[in-house]
């Protein structure tokens, strides 16, 4: 609710004049814990201690299972026909047009009703001991089948790249909604004093369809945004010291705006001013640990090559290996987007060497990153999460090359560590892969799972805007709990 | 799917038995079934799904989806499916048990043999939508309420703060000092900081009258319409592009330019509203009452491939309509799109009576030329005229002295010589055997010698030239135009358009004052001037609401997007009328308004914080002193450049680019243009910047502006590390750095003490503390000894070009200081 909003802001203001006054005694710090001892409610506002500001962590409403979150978006929407989902009755009448059952007062974004079925040309086989059924085109992804889960009945609303990245995102096709990370920081905070709770990674030819809204704060306030990083050792605007300003003039700055201020905090009594100052001070450091981050030249040989990651190149490989340094580093919420996945069936973007070439770029990196986040312990507490905005149709698209439609009915997604039963596929579509027929799982259900590992009950977390109470569910979800382990 | 063998089977069983007697009659058989059953929200009183089953003719008609029944096919029929719960219909009743099959064997029965209705059915009118909420009661003429210290009143405003916080008997603060008041009026009334020349004149200003003086002349500046016209342009959503995932550009600034013009001239607010909404609809609309219509074409547009036109001109009319009630009802009526509004009293099919009114229009682009060319195309039409007229005037007399001249010619060598020689020859021929070819080869040329005709002549080419360069430059703009012929409405079932329901006409909700037509059908005008009719109590009392929390950081009613049952009550009922009888009576006058409230004894209050209040009033809702306010996301660019001596004054025009950090397009679909701007439009107002929704410009987004996809009705102010960085080190605010700096050594001084207060005054208008002048002094020596050490640095830090008497680590020094001003908390606060 607005208006609490402002009345928290007003109280945690009354907390930090509070705090000034006693100069941050051992009672205060006493005090601080006790603050932070308020559990979430639904529609109020986190409380949070004074001295870590807006980013301060915050318990959940419940114990969580995982703490961070590392999403790989597979912008342009995957077709789970050839990677996940395999159907041998397609195949067997691929060429036949779609029986009119299926496609009865259906909608598509380019192709008619009478399109035909398409079956797959890539081979799949068994692997594991869940003998999870993978493709030939993800065999790293088919090495680590018995530590991820393989949802092959999700379900989406809207056809359309923007609008559906946005459900995902934010649980609606509308524009102007926070997003999850957005959600997940101004919930529970973050871990970090040194860097953004809420970290985007892009590669891939383009940025992805819907822009910036994707890790928009909506009606949150925008501290709770996602920092889209740069690649190179400056992933941040504005993080480098203007020319002639090395990092003691950079210090000695920081000090004299940190004591003017202070001196008027003194003069005016507005606790915003120490938040100002509290501000400067993880600029100042952030400017240290953001290049510090983005150095992977540490990184041994083994690991590397283990991500197929090389040092100073914009790539899918060195983006996973950055969102572990994110994630070990205290950021809540890593997204990657890779683009190209709409595979309509034009040169760049068909089902032949562009599918197989993504693949390559994505498979061993992912694979590599839930190994690697094992091997290191974080694995348990860290949430992976593969996929893309919706899937492909099952009829081919009459293009000049092999592709398909986006299709929302039925596609597939996987899920990896932080609490989640891997080594099991759930749902499953029809004979031909048209519609999820068993286990169905609708977004804001992953979603609303999502959450629930995070220790966060979706109907519960919850900001007043317009009149409503919104949620990043919308007005659905429903825990999915054979998800959980 | 159980129930309907068992169905079947009574129909066998009953039915004969039913069949067998005479035909159904409603009253007797079937409405007392409805009565106990569905009545509670289907009757008179309630229309859920806006249906009412309470009689025969209101069944048949149906409600929001469509006919209840069809006479003659049970099986066909709506009602029927939602008491089987068949269909994809949510099962009715919805709560107890189901309708026993004998019971909907009679309806269907009654369905079935024509559903007749009874001979003399009266239909009982619905019970009125009432609410006792106070924003649906009328504006109230409230009288100020007496208070002890009297002394302190200076307009009305404080009769009611101070009566309160006599109430609690707590004491209002002391008058802010001279100087800031003086900065909290610049920024608050034009969004800019005052010169210290100006702050100067104003403390020497001794007559008792000094204030009021100073706040007449900055509401006369025309900046006032760029600050208070940013406070619109949040709520029209303005921005430069389409929006969604291709976002294209689109011109429209024209639009903003009329918000600028019309808050500068003082357009009455109903003029203003009027105009907006439906100056296209007005008898003998001019041009700029056109351009006003872009307030409604500020939606987005989808240019996706694929996408479904009519899918998103419907999301854009519902844009309108959310807007329209949060901009000027303060209602949040979103939620009946979907569904009756849970707390307010808007149905569903009110809510698509509102789209009705705003579903009509067509989405043209006009042409229009620019301000520059409104003033030069017509005197360039006239001047053109003249020069044409002048040029025919002096066509008969040119053979005249084309015959002199070949005479010349004859006895003078030196001129044959200029002609050119393909002339000459043919000059030689004697004139009475010249062919007409030749005849004219020497008049053409002589045409283009002729010293009368040859000025006139470059001047018609020369106006002709500069009028086609003007016409297509002219630039255009995005308007509504009502069509002729109107669009059917129909409420879109569960919010979707592709499920039509029942039909339905522009209406307003009934809990308001009715709307009055001018034809048999409700239209946009209508509607605009109900907005602004006199009865109407929300659209003066959200006015008011909001440019008071522009003021005082929070409204009366501080949910300023919701006056409905959810929103929290008034802090000041009794002034929040008043302000709204206030504004009505004065003829919707903003001036007027901004006045009485910057000179009234509440907003002249101190913003320091106060022990006392902590407890008693710690959110400052009793205004028992001021609020500092972190300046918005423009102000804050726009004051650098002031203090800077950077801003350019320029009013209006196309959007301009200033520069920006490299690979913010990398995260967008599209790259965007980006040609970054020269001289001063390097310099120009924030409120100018080109405006891309997918990636605005950093430091806007930075600083929270608003994303432009649906009405901000208030903008959050957060704080943090990113501004931080923004402030330190964007080279826009180091280029502000290095001016602050060059401005300050570029004064005759004597001192370093001098320097320092100068440009402390520049930044804040104050004089520093002692404290503040030690701290800056030592830093200053701190940094002028480093960068003497380190002499390239203190070439790239200092100010380029820097004058010769300055040395580059003199230079560097004061830009680390001027750096350190510019990002001071009190630079970019409103105290």
């Amino acid at each position: 609710m607005i208006s609490s909003q402002n009345e928290d802001r007003s109280l945690s203001t009354t907390r930090r004049y509070f705090f000034r006054q006693c100069r941050m005694g051992l009672g205060a710090i006493a005090l601080a814990t006790l603050l932070n001892e308020g559990r979430l409610e639904a529609g109020s506002e986190p409380s949070r201690s004074p001295s870590e500001g807006p980013f301060g962590p915050r318990p959940p409403h419940f114990a969580p299972r995982a703490k961070r979150v590392i999403f790989l978006f597979m912008a342009g929407g995957p077709s789970q026909l050839e990677l996940f989902d395999w159907k041998p009755k397609l195949r067997e009448l691929s060429g036949q047009q779609v029986p009119a059952s299926y496609v009865e007062g259906k909608r598509f974004a380019f192709i008619g009703k009478d399109a035909k079925l398409l079956g797959t040309r890539r081979e799949f086989k068994r692997h594991g001991k869940c003998g999870a059924e993978v493709s030939e085109l993800l065999p790293h992804t088919a090495s680590i089948v018995d530590d991820i889960c393989i949802l092959k009945s999700m379900q989406t609303d809207v056809f359309n790249h923007g609008p559906a990245k946005l459900v995902v995102n934010t649980g609606s096709p509308r524009f102007g909604l926070p997003s999850m990370g957005s959600w997940l920081t101004y919930g529970i905070g973050s871990l970090s004093q040194n860097l953004p709770g809420f970290v985007v990674l892009m590669s891939g030819p383009r940025g992805p369809r819907g822009g910036s809204p994707l890790w928009g704060s909506g009606f949150l306030p925008t501290t709770y945004q996602g920092v889209p990083f740069l690649s190179g050792p400056e992933p941040i605007l504005n993080l480098k010291s203007p020319p002639g300003f090395c990092k003691k003039r950079q210090g000695d700055f920081t000090a004299a705006v940190r004591d003017l201020n202070t001196s008027r905090l003194d003069a005016v009594g507005d606790p915003e001013i120490s938040t100002r100052i509290a501000a400067y001070e993880m600029a100042y450091r952030m400017q240290a640990s953001a290049p510090e981050l983005m150095d992977i030249s540490g990184e041994t040989p083994r690991t590397m090559e283990a991500y197929g990651a090389i040092p100073g190149k914009v790539s899918f490989a060195n983006n996973c290996l950055l969102a572990r340094r994110l994630v070990e580093r205290g950021t809540r919420f890593v997204q990657l987007y890779h683009t190209d996945w709409d595979h309509h069936g034009n040169t760049d973007t068909n089902l032949d060497q562009p599918l197989g070439n993504i693949c390559r770029e994505v498979d061993q990196p992912a694979a590599a990153l839930v190994r690697d986040l094992k091997e290191r312990g974080l694995l348990d507490e860290t949430l992976v999460v593969w996929g893309g905005e919706f899937g492909r149709t099952p009829m081919g698209e009459t293009r000049d090359l092999l592709g398909r439609d986006h299709h929302i009915e039925g596609y597939s997604m996987w899920l990896a560590g932080g609490g989640v039963k891997g080594g099991q596929t759930i749902g499953a579509t029809d004979e031909l892969g048209f519609y999820s027929v068993e286990d169905r799982i609708h977004v804001h259900d992953l979603q609303a799972t999502m959450l629930h590992l995070l220790g966060l009950d979706h109907k519960r977390l919850t900001f007043r805007f317009q009149g409503r109470d919104f949620r990043l569910t919308d007005v659905g979800g429903n825990l999915v709990s054979k998800i959980l382990a | 799917m159980l129930l309907k063998p068992t169905i079947a089977t009574l129909w066998v069983l009953v039915g004969s038995v039913l069949l067998a007697a005479e035909p159904v009659d409603f009253a007797r058989d079937v409405k007392p079934i409805l009565q106990a059953r569905c009545h509670r929200c289907h009757g008179p009183a309630k229309q859920k799904a806006g249906l009412r089953l309470d009689a025969a003719a209101l069944v048949v008609s149906g409600g929001n989806s469509g006919a209840a029944i069809v006479p003659g096919k049970s099986a066909e029929s709506l009602l029927i499916h939602a008491v089987l719960g068949r269909k994809d219909v949510h099962a009715m009743p919805p709560e107890g048990p189901r309708l026993s099959p004998v019971e909907i064997s009679l309806i269907e029965q009654w369905i079935n043999e024509g559903a007749p209705l009874p001979l003399d059915e009266k239909v009982e009118s619905a019970h009125a939508t009432q609410s006792n909420h106070w924003a649906f009661q009328p504006v109230k003429r409230t009288t100020p309420p007496d208070v002890t210290n009297a002394g302190w009143i200076r307009n009305p405003i404080d009769n009611f703060i101070l009566a309160r916080l006599e109430k609690d008997r707590i004491e209002p603060s002391r008058e802010a000092d001279p100087v800031t008041l003086i900065r909290r009026l610049s920024f608050d009334l034009l969004g800019l900081p005052p010169r210290p020349e100006e702050v100067e004149a104003f403390l020497a200003d001794s007559h008792p009258e000094a204030y009021m003086h100073l706040v007449k002349r900055l509401l006369a500046s025309p900046h006032h319409g760029e600050r208070w016209g940013r406070h619109w342009l949040d709520l029209a959503r303005y921005a430069d592009s389409n929006g969604y995932t291709i976002d294209g550009s689109r011109s429209i600034w024209k639009y903003r330019d009329w918000v600028i013009n019309a808050i500068n001239s003082n357009l009455s607010f109903e003029k203003f509203t009027i105009d907006q909404l439906a100056g296209d609809m007005l008898p003998g609309a001019t041009l700029e009452q056109v351009i006003a219509t872009g307030f409604h074409r500020n939606t987005m547009r989808n240019e996706e491939g694929g996408t479904d036109q009519e899918q998103f001109r419907i999301e854009a009319v519902a844009d309108r309509v959310n807007t329209t009630a949060s901009v000027f009802l303060g209602l949040t009526v979103g939620c009946a799109r979907c569904h009756d509004h849970k707390y307010d009293p808007i149905s569903q099919r009110e809510y698509y009576e509102l789209f009705a009114l705003l579903n009509n229009a067509d989405e043209p682009t006009i042409e229009v030329p620019t301000t520059h060319k409104m003033r030069e195309l017509p005197a360039l039409a006239n001047e053109l005229a003249l020069a044409e007229k002048l040029l025919a005037d002096n066509e008969p007399s040119v053979a005249n002295r084309q015959e002199k001249w070949e005479k010349d010619l004859a006895t003078q060598v030196e001129k044959l010589k200029e002609v050119p020689e393909s002339v000459r020859g043919v000059l030689a021929t004697e004139a009475q055997t010249r062919t007409e070819e030749q005849k004219n080869t020497i008049a053409e040329y002589y045409r283009s010698i002729d010293p009368f005709r040859l000025p006139v002549a470059q001047r018609v080419a020369d106006l002709k030239g500069r009028q086609k360069q003007l016409s297509s430059s002219i630039t255009t703009s995005l308007v509504m135009a009502e069509r002729q012929d109107p669009r059917k409405t129909y409420v879109h079932i569960r919010g979707d358009f592709l499920r039509p329901g029942a039909m339905v006409n522009g209406a307003v909700p009934a809990v308001l004052p009715p709307l009055r037509t001018t034809s048999d059908r409700a239209n946009r005008l209508d509607f605009a001037r109900w907005l602004v009719d006199a009865r109407n109590p929300l659209t003066p009392r959200v006015t008011m609401n909001r440019i008071w929390q522009q003021y005082f950081s929070h409204g009366i009613v501080s949910t300023e997007n919701d006056f409905g049952t959810q929103g929290t009550p008034p802090s000041h009922p009794e002034l929040l009328d008043w302000l709204a009888n206030e504004f009505v009576s004065s003829g919707w006058d903003l001036k007027h308004i901004h006045w009485l409230i910057v000179t009234s004894a509440t907003y002249r209050q101190s913003s320091h914080a106060r022990e006392d209040l902590k407890e008693v009033d710690p959110y400052n809702r009793l205004l028992a002193r001021q609020t500092r306010i972190r300046l918005e996301a423009e102000t804050i660019r726009d004051a650098g450049l002031a203090v800077s001596g950077l801003l350019s004054d320029e009013i209006g025009g196309p959007g301009v680019y200033p520069p920006q950090p490299e690979g913010i397009y990398r995260f967008t679909q599209n790259p965007k243009y980006w040609k970054t701007g020269e001289g001063g439009d390097r310099y120009r107002r924030g409120i100018y910047i080109y405006y891309w929704r997918s990636s605005p410009y950093p430091l806007l987004a930075t600083f929270d502006t608003p994303d432009a996809t649906t009405a901000c009705t208030r903008r959050p102010r957060s704080n943090t590390p990113l501004q931080a960085l923004t402030l330190a080190n964007d080279p826009a605010f180091v280029e502000m750095a290095k001016s602050l700096a060059l401005r300050v050594l570029g004064e005759a001084l004597p001192s370093d003490m001098d320097r320092l207060k100068l440009a402390f005054r520049l930044c804040f208008a104050r004089t520093p503390l002692d404290e503040e002048v030690r701290r800056l002094s030592d830093f200053l020596d701190t940094q002028r000894t480093q960068f003497a050490g380190t002499p390239s640095d203190a070439d790239a830090a200092a100010p380029q070009p820097l004058p010769p008497s300055i040395r580059p680590a003199e230079g560097a020094a004061w830009t680390a200081v001027a750096r350190v001003m510019l990002n001071l908390d009190e630079l970019i606060t409103r105290e």
